[in-house]
């Protein structure tokens, strides 16, 4: 993924998540096995911003550690909550 | 034969250490206020999901897909002074990204002039405060960014920066992509989930 020309491709990826995101919405999709989809797809996207665009592959844990746990704290939470009504 | 171990040292961050610690800051912020809204929203699930149908997603995605785009344009220009030092095309795609951002900008004003002439307001219902709050609290990052998107592009054309010396334009790049970072999660967290 250290191409250069592999940024053109994760941008590709990106959109076409999106509109797998909004499909989804359009189409009036809901529940819970939905809504793990839906926060699995965002997670997926932030780990290529963070890593790919914000290029912090291969920068200290630490760092690392702040930003992916960051991404994956906020994901698990909302998943806990959205658990608890559906 | 001795085999030779050479430890790999850790690369360093993008930008200048200070703009990340920024950057932590309002993660934080924004982390603490989307798990608020999934922890209100367990005592109000109707009236969120009610509500949420309201909200324009198709501008909701488009501008997903603008911010993204301008990310990718910012990827460019660090590219563009990195690898070939040509600070002119950098501060080109800059400018793309600032417009990419302006396009947001315009977007969503479209959506806030339709709520706010329906008579909503941050006082509405719990749901509209959360969805004003959080995206004008979003729009604000946007307006930030650019601006300083806006003085690398600037500095940038002017020759400031070249392939050995461009923190600066790091430094606003990661900015940049926090501020889309936010966005991906805060789209189908308030448009789409239910």
């Amino acid at each position: 993924m250290k191409s250069y020309f592999n940024i053109h491709t994760i941008w590709v990826a990106l959109i076409l998540l999106t509109l797998s995101t909004y499909a989804m919405g359009a189409l009036g999709f809901s529940g819970l096995p939905i809504v793990i989809v839906l926060l699995l797809t965002a997670a997926f996207k932030g780990v290529l911003i963070i890593s790919e665009f914000m290029e912090l592959r291969g920068v200290s844990l630490l760092w690392r550690v702040i930003m992916y746990g960051w991404l994956w704290t906020v994901i698990l939470a909302i998943a806990i909550t959205y658990a608890l009504t559906i | 034969m001795n085999t030779v171990i050479i430890e790999q040292e850790p690369k360093l961050l993008p930008g200048d250490l200070a703009i990340w610690f920024f950057i932590f800051m309002e993660l934080l912020v924004f982390g603490i206020a989307f798990i608020s809204y999934a922890v209100v929203r367990v005592q109000n699930e109707e009236m969120f999901n009610q509500f949420q149908l309201t909200l324009n997603t198709e501008l909701g995605a488009i501008n997903t897909i603008v911010l993204i785009t301008s990310s990718y344009f910012v990827v460019r220009a660090v590219h563009t002074i990195k690898n070939h030092g040509d600070y002119i095309g950098c501060s080109h795609w800059l400018y793309a990204a600032v417009a990419g951002g302006g396009l947001f900008l315009v977007l969503k004003s479209f959506e806030y002039y339709d709520k706010f002439s329906a008579g909503i307001s941050l006082s509405a219902n719990t749901f509209y405060m959360f969805y004003l709050s959080l995206t004008m609290f979003h729009f604000l990052h946007v307006i930030l960014g650019m601006i300083i998107l806006l003085a690398i592009a600037i500095k940038a054309q002017r020759g400031g920066y070249s392939a050995s010396n461009h923190i600066g334009i790091e430094s606003g790049a990661s900015y940049w992509h926090m501020v889309d970072l936010v966005w991906i999660i805060l789209f189908p967290l308030v448009y789409v989930m239910r």
